[in-house]
């Protein structure tokens, strides 16, 4: 069929007056568009045969990565250039509870529980952007990443209520965590009070106590994170500090100690 | 008379008494609020949280039959307890004796949901080569049936596990068979005591 076109081709062209010696350079052209197109129509072939035997979809038609524009399924589907995202307004806790109160009244149990739970969230929320507010604006020279405060609540009080700031000036970055009803507790204060776990005189140690501002801690120092110093607080809060790039311990120790860990204490309430 | 006022009196009181609690606690969240208590406020609204589940515990027990074939209920075995936040509520009730007896339990907010619904998602593991595990549909409900055999008295019994919302029913049945099992767990009002505990 392809030598048919081509022969047809041929005829055509010395009929218009081409020379056959431009005539054959131009079937040459022709022929290797041909086999080229062959080959990739081949090529595809395969690829298919292989993903349907195995599932795995062949590097071919990916050769850009899943970054490239040019990807097998990025075909009919654009990507997203940008958009507002979501509004963070936290759910309003008098509107909730009122919504709570009338849907209990309604014995609309379901419902009422839903209402204290935002209610709940709405409050947590408030009690992390004061405690935010709270925490110092640098530390040992490190300023506050403000783009990185962040105030997680789930409103169900398993992992509870997670405030967390960055400082950060060239590589040394310092992540400050604080965790109140915390599913990580028992764990620290399983370490804290069991003695088996004391310090080894070996000179590997990763971890030993401490004590920031007169409060029991843990820290620990690992080769590839850094320090990471855990001070509970109360019953069920804890402070986490995370220094990467930390010269020593005292290092990270004078930092903990700029904090005021006891107006964190009284804004969660704590004793 | 006296009697029937005195029956009355002790079904209303409980619910009373909740009411009276969860309001109290409701107030306080309020004010504690309007006062800048942030935490007082959270505290109070986690008490109103255990009361609700307590009190949708209550109401799901309502649900359930008096008698589950010919197996009477035993109302002193009713429970519900609320834990607070992490498993929501445990709700229990027993039917029978100690011969045959059918148990219903439900944790709500339970963390066993996500890996029932994987089992259940993956026919290839729900339905295990020996026959003792099988997924079955009850009241439109896919759930996880398994069997155990008593090393020491051959007896069979039956458990069965059904995810629905953030709930894990559990119901758990000894000396009968499959096709008993699955009966009894078809007179559970499952569709009813989901929108319950939506």
């Amino acid at each position: 069929m392809m030598k048919n076109a081509i022969k047809l081709l041929l005829v055509s062209l010395v009929l218009t007056g081409i020379s056959p010696a431009n005539a054959q350079g131009l079937l040459k052209k022709i022929k290797q568009k041909a086999e080229q197109a062959a080959e990739r129509v081949a090529d595809k072939k395969i690829d298919k045969a292989i993903e349907d035997k195995t599932g795995v979809s062949s590097g071919n038609q990916n050769a850009g990565g899943p970054g490239s524009s040019g990807g097998s399924s990025g075909k009919n589907s654009p990507g997203n250039k940008g958009g507002a995202g979501l509004v963070t307004t936290p759910p309003d806790v008098n509107a909730n509870l009122g919504d709570a109160e009338a849907a209990f009244k309604a014995n609309n149990y379901g419902e009422a529980r839903y209402a204290v739970q935002q209610a709940m969230l709405g409050v947590e929320m408030e009690i992390g952007k004061k405690i935010l507010a709270g925490l110092p604006e640098t530390v040992s020279g490190l300023k506050t990443i403000k783009e990185e405060d962040k105030v997680t609540s789930t409103g169900w009080g398993w992992v509870g209520l997670t405030i967390q700031r960055k400082y950060g000036e060239g590589d040394k970055q310092l992540t400050t965590t604080i965790a109140n009803n915390s599913v990580w507790m028992s764990a620290v204060n399983m370490y804290l009070a069991n003695g088996g776990y004391a310090q080894t005189s070996s000179d590997n140690q990763k971890w030993k106590q401490t004590k920031v501002k007169g409060n029991k801690a843990i820290i620990e120092y690992d080769e590839g994170s850094g320090y990471k110093l855990t001070v509970p607080i109360g019953q069920t809060s804890l402070i986490i500090w995370e220094g990467v790039n930390f010269a020593t311990e005292q290092d990270i120790m004078s930092a903990a100690n700029s904090f005021d860990i006891d107006g964190v204490k009284k804004t969660l309430g704590e004793k | 008379m006296r009697k029937i006022f005195l029956i009355v009196l002790t079904a209303i009181l409980p619910a009373s008494v909740m009411a009276q609690n969860f309001n109290k606690h409701l107030a306080t969240a309020k004010s504690s609020y309007s006062a800048g208590k942030l935490e007082d406020s959270r505290f109070a609204m986690e008490q109103m949280m255990q009361e609700l589940d307590i009190t949708i515990g209550k109401e799901v027990l309502k649900l359930l039959p008096a008698k589950l074939d010919n197996l009477n209920m035993n109302a002193a075995a009713d429970n519900v307890t609320g834990t607070n936040g992490f498993l929501g509520v445990n709700i229990h009730r027993d039917y029978g004796t100690a011969e045959k007896k059918a148990e219903i339990d439900m944790i709500t907010n339970s963390p066993l949901v996500a890996s029932i619904n994987t089992i259940l998602s993956i026919p290839f593991v729900g339905n295990s080569a020996d026959g003792n595990q099988k997924r079955v549909k009850i009241d439109g409900y896919k759930g996880l049936l398994q069997k155990n055999v008593d090393s020491e008295t051959q007896k069979p019994s039956y458990e069965l596990q059904m995810p629905f919302n953030s709930t894990l029913l559990t119901f758990r049945m000894g000396n009968a068979d499959e096709a008993e099992v699955l009966k009894m767990a078809a007179l559970i009002p499952i569709a009813e005591i989901a929108k319950m505990l939506q």
